[in-house]
């Protein structure tokens, strides 16, 4: 559009304008997204590739390539859209030019292979307003971001920018347009949330002879870039607004101030402030009116603090930018000493739209007290990152599901990230808080600038805090003693507990500090600095006490407690990368002895483990985790006679008596570290053979008899004593054990009693409880089976009996769950494995009563159809009863599996429970309430998995011995020296991860063989080469310590 | 820390008094404008790539400022340098979006190929080495400034191959013109 330049000198010349350019019909528009995202994306090379084909095809009069400013989805860049029929191509290459060129243009056919899918990833969603991410949205300061040219101004002016100052310069007194803007409810969108109306009344009631308009366009907030793409795809919206404002505050002299690492912002907005001179819209006499106004850009020159206002003024002034105590506020005494009012690029985008649509349109959006919209940049482990703008109060968790489209390879939501070094953490059970100013500072977070990081569980929250103040340390422009001081004493705490030297009083130290902090700094900064560690330390307690206590990080983010992050994530601290080393060597008895060190159960967990481990392999990043369950499967293969660990001998321990209630996982571990030492626990088991839940629920398909046999033969070859049908509360209390000279008491006996569900009809004939199932076939040998079996449940127990009902001849097995099918606590292969042999899964669906005959014989059970409501507290969306109507599902037996209970009535003595029945213990020690008296495994975890029981155990097993000797001596916790070779020059070998082969499904469904089959020698060899080796040159800190001392 | 950026590096052997020479030209708009200091600073830096002490001292007498003034403004922002830079400022983004998505790991591999640590340039003065904080491009991260491009989701096994582009680069970079022109 070749238009000449026009000087304007009225409103009715600009609305005369406006319809001139209109654009010209029976032309394409292609926009191309060229905003900072897509252009590090390489949006340019596809521009002038899409320009080169139009020329090549000779199409200069029917179609246009326009480069336009941020589209919002930038994680999809680069992107664009055809104008004539709005659909939606990312990922462009400039190689697709000529197929959409040829395909679109000339054919009219969608490109399909470029373009969005929905959720389901079954469905091409080609248009612009059929994708999720763009149709939940609510676009008012970003109305023409990726829609006009950002550097032309008659693109701006065709479309309406301009429109509101003529409409304020010909129709409104300045105290009109302040009044429009205190009704629109409109509140500054740099993060404090102060009512811009009011701001600029209070400017305007400063008497003077200059006053000045500023912009804060100093973006410092990490993780935020609403302002760069107003600044870089609709700078004339910017203009505007601040025309209007200084309008209404009557000031001639504006400056926006500009970070200088946005070079791109700088330059479009130069273009539109000079283009707009040019117009008559920026100078003198603006549109013929009596109103001047000039406008100027200030390039920031890479100092945080100048966002803060007073800051930023000095820094304009020429002056190093440090901030100055208020009042004087600078609505009285700001840049040079004159009334100044300063707003954020967002809120001066907004005034414009406010004034043509009037207050009452902007203020239906958003809540009774914040109205209108708010951007934010979506960003870290959530599928589409980029910008989005809502009505203020979308709750988080829409904002993260909905428009962000979900966690980034479903990994649990832990935390969002909001306001940067000045906000703090939401976790997940806040998901539904509704985004507006006084509901995020209740949860300690604010709204700040918009910046929304998404974290997953590989975010350690302690870590979090010490990169924020490390930030603020560094940006504290060092003028007041609290902010420079004090953050400098946060940060050495942080780090020390990152490096695992924190003592527990560090934690009460860092709230003390970081309140005084906030209490005296000068400025926003200092009084804001401290928020992310308070936040933090408000919702994520528990994750500093382990970073200070067990020198943990659960995350395996901090390099001096971690040595490679599978150990980390390992309940029992196995030194994974030692055994899956040695077993690359073939080295298999040393392999299998340095697993034993740390878990004695290696054939077990070798089956049923659920292998957290390959959850955090780093490997996966490169291609997928190495398969570390299946290597050690072929590992423990390899054992052809069972060797005993390291045992001291101890005669002093051999006399001491210790008896363990229990012997499931948790008791045999106890008692094997117990005996490592030189203990020679008893452990009274209630069933008639040892195992606890690996032989009472886990079917044999998955864990073979014989291999338990195996193991707790060894612990008893330790001098072990198991004593069976021992009934804890039938055949003895604990006060009895005391009495007959126990000199400490280990409680493990799991959460052996199926919870009863208020259920019409639960008490039917032929309805039973899963626990009872289950433990009467695996040890009595025989159950009955209906030929309709309906379990009701979605954990591992509901997949195991499914499972076994198959094998023993029903006909059909239904599996009943109220949530999806990705939200089942039992794990995904057993699930999978459960599909292929017949079981079917009905997910959202909950039972809504279990109907009999007259005889009292369950016949059915009536289901109800759910649908995914809002976020509960665990992070997971609520299923609701949907319209539609209930269905019956026929079924001859019922077997309920909605969770384990633990019976408090066995118990004697002064045990306390916590809130949902569990025995209450320490979590270093496992001591309970009662002296001398120890407890882990589920009993204290609620049911958890065998490796977390093992876990438990060892930890008792020091408990114990630290409670009778009074000193530790867990030789097993040194790291141990990887001797294997190692070139960490190398390249990673090349090849796939391999998992293990399981039976055909005809092969196995009838019957209780093991399902899954080892491996060869070759295999897991090869496997275990793929091994990243993150523990080489690695030896924790605090373990070289323990190892001197 | 968010450190300069060397627009114009292809100046960078000029001679303090060839800087000198051109210093009048370059900052006479600013002598009289208000605030006029830390633009002048700016295009001058742009011009030379750094801001030696002759430099200032002369600007400094140009604006009727102390010396300790001057210096004391330029050593508060941390977009001057009084050191030269490399011919490419390398910086890489450690802002939150940056940080969680693995920026450290894209840092350490950077040190390890130029051989520098933070806030140092190599010996053949092609690379200077900066961390910064947030260039807006979150949506991308882990990203990566190399003077005014962003590279983004830069992986650290890909480093060497990222920096080889700017090393077989024969022909000067035209001079970019200061995106604040005459503000």
């Amino acid at each position: 559009m070749n238009l000449p330049k026009k000087y304007i000198t009225s409103f009715e010349e600009l609305r005369q304008l406006r319809e001139q350019f209109n654009r010209v019909e029976g032309i394409s528009q292609m926009l191309v997204c060229a905003g900072g995202g897509c252009l590090a994306s390489g949006s340019d090379e596809v521009i002038s590739a899409l320009r080169k084909q139009i020329d090549a095809h000779q199409l200069n009069q029917q179609a246009n390539v326009m480069a336009v400013g941020c589209m919002g989805l930038c994680v999809e860049g680069p992107v664009m859209l055809m104008l004539d029929d709005m659909t939606f191509y990312q990922r462009v290459k400039p190689e697709d030019a000529e197929e959409i060129i040829q395909q679109h243009l000339l054919n009219h056919q969608v490109v399909e292979r470029l373009v969005a899918r929905n959720s389901f990833g079954d469905k091409v969603t080609p248009s612009i307003n059929d994708i999720e991410f763009f149709n939940k949205q609510t676009k008012i300061v970003l109305r023409h971001c990726g829609r006009i040219d950002p550097e032309s101004i008659t693109d701006a002016l065709q479309a309406g920018i301009y429109q509101g100052l003529g409409k304020v310069l010909a129709d409104m007194t300045a105290e009109d347009v302040i009044e429009e803007m205190k009704n629109s409810g409109l509140r500054g969108r740099g993060g404090a949330g102060f009512s811009t109306g009011m701001k600029w009344s209070f400017t305007r009631n400063s008497p003077t002879d200059q006053r000045y308009m500023l912009c804060n366009a100093d973006e410092g907030d990490p993780g935020a870039y609403m302002d760069r793409s107003v600044l870089e795809g609709d700078p004339h919206s910017l203009i505007e607004g601040m025309i209007i404002g200084a309008y209404a505050i009557d000031a001639s002299q504006g400056y926006v101030y500009v970070r200088a690492e946005y070079p791109l912002a700088v330059s479009r907005l130069q273009k539109a402030i000079d283009e707009a001179r040019q117009y008559g819209l920026l100078g003198e006499n603006i549109l013929g009116s009596s109103f001047s106004f000039n406008l100027e850009i200030r390039m920031g020159s890479g100092a945080f603090v100048c966002g803060e206002e007073t800051a930023l003024m000095a820094s304009i002034e020429g002056r190093r930018g440090e901030p100055r105590p208020r009042p004087p506020f600078p609505a009285q005494k700001g840049l040079w000493d004159k009334p100044s009012n300063l707003n954020n690029v967002e809120t001066f985008a907004s005034v414009p739209e406010i004034i043509n649509r009037g207050s009452s349109w902007y203020s239906a959006f958003g809540t009774k007290e914040s109205k209108g919209t708010k951007v934010f940049a979506l960003a870290g482990s959530v599928r589409n990152t980029g910008l989005v703008e809502v009505p203020i109060g979308t709750s988080l968790g829409e904002l993260v599901y909905d428009i962000g489209g979900g966690m980034l390879d479903n990994k649990p939501f832990k935390a969002a990230q909001l306001g940067g070094p000045s906000g703090g953490c939401v976790p997940k059970q806040h998901l539904n808080v509704p985004l507006d100013y006084e509901s995020l500072s209740e949860l300690g977070a604010i709204m700040g600038s918009g910046g929304l990081i998404v974290m997953d569980d590989e975010a350690c929250m302690v870590d979090v805090a010490r990169f924020f103040i490390e930030f603020v340390q560094e940006e504290s422009c060092g003028k007041c003693v609290p902010c420079r001081v004090g953050t400098k004493r946060m940060l050495e705490i942080l780090t020390r507990i990152c490096e695992g030297h924190g003592k527990m009083e560090d934690i009460d130290q860092l709230i003390e500090l970081g309140e005084l902090i906030q209490e005296t700094s000068l400025c926003g900064l200092g009084q804001t600095a401290p928020n992310p560690v308070l936040s933090t330390i408000r919702h994520f307690r528990e994750e500093y006490v382990e970073h200070i206590r067990d020198h943990h990080c659960r995350a395996g983010v901090c390099p001096s407690l971690v040595r490679a992050p599978c150990q980390t994530a390992c309940p029992a601290g196995v030194d994974i990368p030692g055994f899956v080393s040695l077993v690359g060597e073939k080295r298999y008895t040393e392999a299998l002895r340095l697993h034993r060190n740390r878990n004695p159960l290696a054939s077990i967990c070798a089956r049923v483990c659920f292998h957290t481990c390959e959850e955090k392999c780093r490997r996966s990043a490169l291609d997928q985790p190495v398969s570390i369950r299946a290597i050690k499967r072929f590992m423990v293969d390899q054992e052809l006679e069972t060797l005993l660990p390291e045992i001291r001998v101890d005669v002093t321990n051999a006399r001491r008596k210790i008896a363990i209630i229990g012997g499931g996982p948790a008791g045999l571990s106890c008692a094997f570290f117990l005996a490592r030492l030189g203990y020679k626990p008893v452990i009274y088991e209630k069933e008639p053979r040892p195992g606890g839940m690996l032989v009472q629920a886990i079917p044999a398909y998955r864990l073979p008899r014989e291999t338990i046999a195996r193991e707790i033969r060894m612990i008893e070859n330790m001098g072990v004593e198991i004593k069976t049908d021992h009934v804890l509360g039938r055949d003895f209390t604990i006060q009895q054990l005391k009495d007959e000279g126990a000199d400490a008491v280990f409680i493990a006996i799991g959460a052996p009693e199926g919870m009863k569900v208020d259920l019409v009809g639960s008490d039917a004939k032929y309805v039973v409880d899963v626990m009872t199932f289950l433990r009467e076939y695996n040890i009595r040998g025989s159950v009955p089976v209906g030929r309709n079996v309906a379990v009701i449940g979605g954990g591992n127990a509901a997949i195991d009996a499914a499972r076994t009902a198959i094998r023993l001849g029903a006909e059909t097995v239904t599996v009943v769950y109220r949530r999806t099918k990705e939200e089942m606590p039992a794990y995904a292969e057993e699930i999978d494995e459960a599909i292929q042999e017949g079981v079917i899964i009905k997910n959202l669906t909950a039972p809504q009563q279990i109907e009999c005959d007259s005889t009292g014989k369950v016949i059915a059970v009536k289901c109800r159809p759910m649908r995914l409501g809002e976020f509960d507290r665990s992070g997971r969306r609520r299923p609701e009863a949907n319209q539609d109507e209930c269905f019956k599902l026929a079924a001859d037996q019922v077997i309920l599996a909605v969770g384990q209970r633990l019976d408090p009535t066995v118990f004697d003595g002064n045990l306390s429970f916590n809130n949902k029945g569990w025995l209450k213990a320490d979590p270093v020690s496992g001591l309970t309430s009662m002296s001398g008296v120890f407890a882990g495994g589920d009993s204290v975890t609620g049911p958890m998995s065998v490796v977390t029981a093992i876990a438990d155990g060892e930890r008792a097993a020091v408990g114990i011995d630290h409670y009778l000797s009074g000193e530790q001596h867990a030789f097993w916790r040194t790291e141990q020296e990887n001797t294997t070779d190692y070139d960490p020059e190398s390249d990673p070998v090349p090849y796939p991860r391999e998992s293990l082969r399981v039976t055909q499904v005809e092969k196995r469904r009838n019957n209780f063989d093991e399902v899954e089959q080892a491996w060869n020698e070759t295999e897991a060899v090869r496997q275990a080469k793929r091994c990243l080796r993150c523990d080489y040159g690695k030896c924790p800190d605090h373990q070289k310590e323990s190892s001197n001392a | 820390m968010t450190e300069n950026k060397a627009r114009c590096t292809c100046c960078e052997e000029l001679t303090e008094q060839e800087m000198l020479e051109q210093l009048d030209e370059l900052i006479t708009d600013y002598l009289d404008k208000p605030g006029g200091l830390i633009p002048a600073l700016q295009i001058s830096q742009s011009r030379f790539g750094y801001l030696p002490e002759s430099v200032l001292k002369k600007i400094s007498s140009r604006f009727n400022k102390s010396y300790s003034e001057v210096a004391g403004v330029v050593s508060f922002y941390s977009f001057f340098s009084t050191v030269p830079r490399g011919r490419y400022v390398v910086r890489t983004c450690l802002g939150t979006a940056c940080y969680v998505r693995g920026g450290k790991e894209v840092l350490s591999s950077l040190k390890k190929e130029l051989g520098i640590d933070v806030g140092e340039t190599t010996e053949d003065r092609q690379f200077s080495l900066d961390v910064g904080r947030c260039f807006g491009a979150c949506g991308l991260a882990p990203v990566i400034m190399i003077n005014d491009d962003v590279h983004q989701r830069v992986k650290p096994t890909k480093i060497r191959e990222l920096l080889k582009a700017y090393t077989d680069e024969k022909v000067e970079e035209p001079c970019t013109t200061n995106a604040m022109g005459d503000a």
